[in-house]
């Protein structure tokens, strides 16, 4: 995201009773050093749900977390129109077919459905265990799809209720 | 029960009897991340961490910024009571059901009784037995919802999808239509 982006908010300064979001340099500031680190945390809990505690509903939450501090911190229409409507409902419609399609695949192999262990036999290595990530990397998907769009959602009818 | 445990349960008790008698809304909405926050340490105290993950993720973090953009457009009146008037009939109601749901209480087991009923269920020594060879995951956790019940955790994400874009559809047609 540029920094003339980042400026936008500040022409439609925030409304008299205080608007929905409040652009200020200490927030940009910080979403900007704290982003990586919340995005990798995100990751860290969807691909170590394996080994410890976490999984794909959690960590999906939290990757989506950082698109809505990005939202707060640079304005969320700017972000909005950044991300356009369709980018969260397609990721979604990828993330629940990623799923389906691991299942329908072990049954193709001539396996169960989502018997993860027949992904040896097409030469992934711990066919298992990196199944189960891949369907928690799915399920991180759809979660963090739905959490963006729905913020966005929300907050467009927000932002149009205050203009009209 | 420790200090701390019962610190925890002060707080989610007092922060639930908040949500539901203060007046201002966005005062509500802060009580009620205080108290999803008291609710995901509590599941940490009983170790169920994943559990916990998620209060905190969901509960506490983007169901608050929701209802906080939810409200947003909402008129705030001039309130000069803090705390709603206190209906005593529905009150009455709600300490009836906490009552007898209570009396339920001390026939469960203590918080990680070796003799409870699913500490020594066939099902859980499997799945605790036999978790690492067949999924090769460390957590039995995962290896439940994602391999052993992995049609039923399927389930579970059709049901956020159709959920979520069902909300989609709705909620960008009443902005843009």
């Amino acid at each position: 995201m540029s920094q003339q982006e980042a400026g936008t908010p500040d022409t439609e300064a925030p409304t008299a009773r205080g608007g929905s979001y409040v652009s200020t340099p200490i927030i940009m500031a910080t979403v900007r050093v704290v982003m990586p680190f919340v995005f990798t945390f995100g990751l860290f809990v969807m691909f170590h749900g394996a080994d410890s505690s976490g999984g794909g509903f959690q960590g999906g939450v939290i990757v989506g977390t950082v698109v809505l501090m990005l939202g707060i911190a640079f304005g969320i229409e700017a972000t909005r129109e950044w991300i356009g409507p369709r980018i969260p409902v397609v990721l979604v419609g990828i993330g629940m077919l990623a799923f389906l399609f691991t299942g329908i695949g072990s049954v193709l192999l001539g396996a169960g459905f989502l018997d993860y262990s027949v992904y040896a036999d097409i030469g992934v290595p711990k066919a298992s265990k990196y199944g189960i990530e891949f369907v928690e990397l799915a399920i991180g998907v759809i979660v963090a799809g739905i959490v963006t769009g729905l913020f966005f959602a929300i907050a467009a009818g927000v932002e149009e209720g205050e203009s009209a | 029960m420790t200090p701390l445990e019962l610190a925890l349960l002060a707080l989610v008790i007092g922060a639930a009897v908040a949500t539901a008698a203060l007046r201002s809304v966005l005062s509500s909405v802060v009580a009620f991340g205080a108290y999803s926050l008291g609710i995901a340490i509590i599941w940490v105290f009983l170790r169920a961490p994943d559990v916990g993950l998620t209060e905190a993720a969901v509960g506490a973090g983007i169901m608050t910024v929701l209802f906080l953009l939810t409200i947003v457009k909402t008129e705030h009146p001039d309130v000069e009571r803090t705390f709603e008037r206190l209906d005593l009939r529905a009150a009455g109601v709600a300490v009836a059901l906490v009552l007898v749901l209570s009396t339920t209480l001390f026939a469960l087991p203590a918080v990680g009784d070796a003799d409870s009923a699913v500490a020594d269920d066939d099902v859980t020594e499997y799945y605790l037995d036999n978790a690492y060879e067949e999924t090769q995951v460390n957590n039995a956790v995962t290896a439940v919802l994602a391999a052993y019940r992995g049609f039923d955790t399927m389930g579970e994400a059709a049901v956020v999808y159709s959920a979520g874009v069902g909300l989609l559809v709705v909620l960008n047609r009443e902005v843009f239509g």
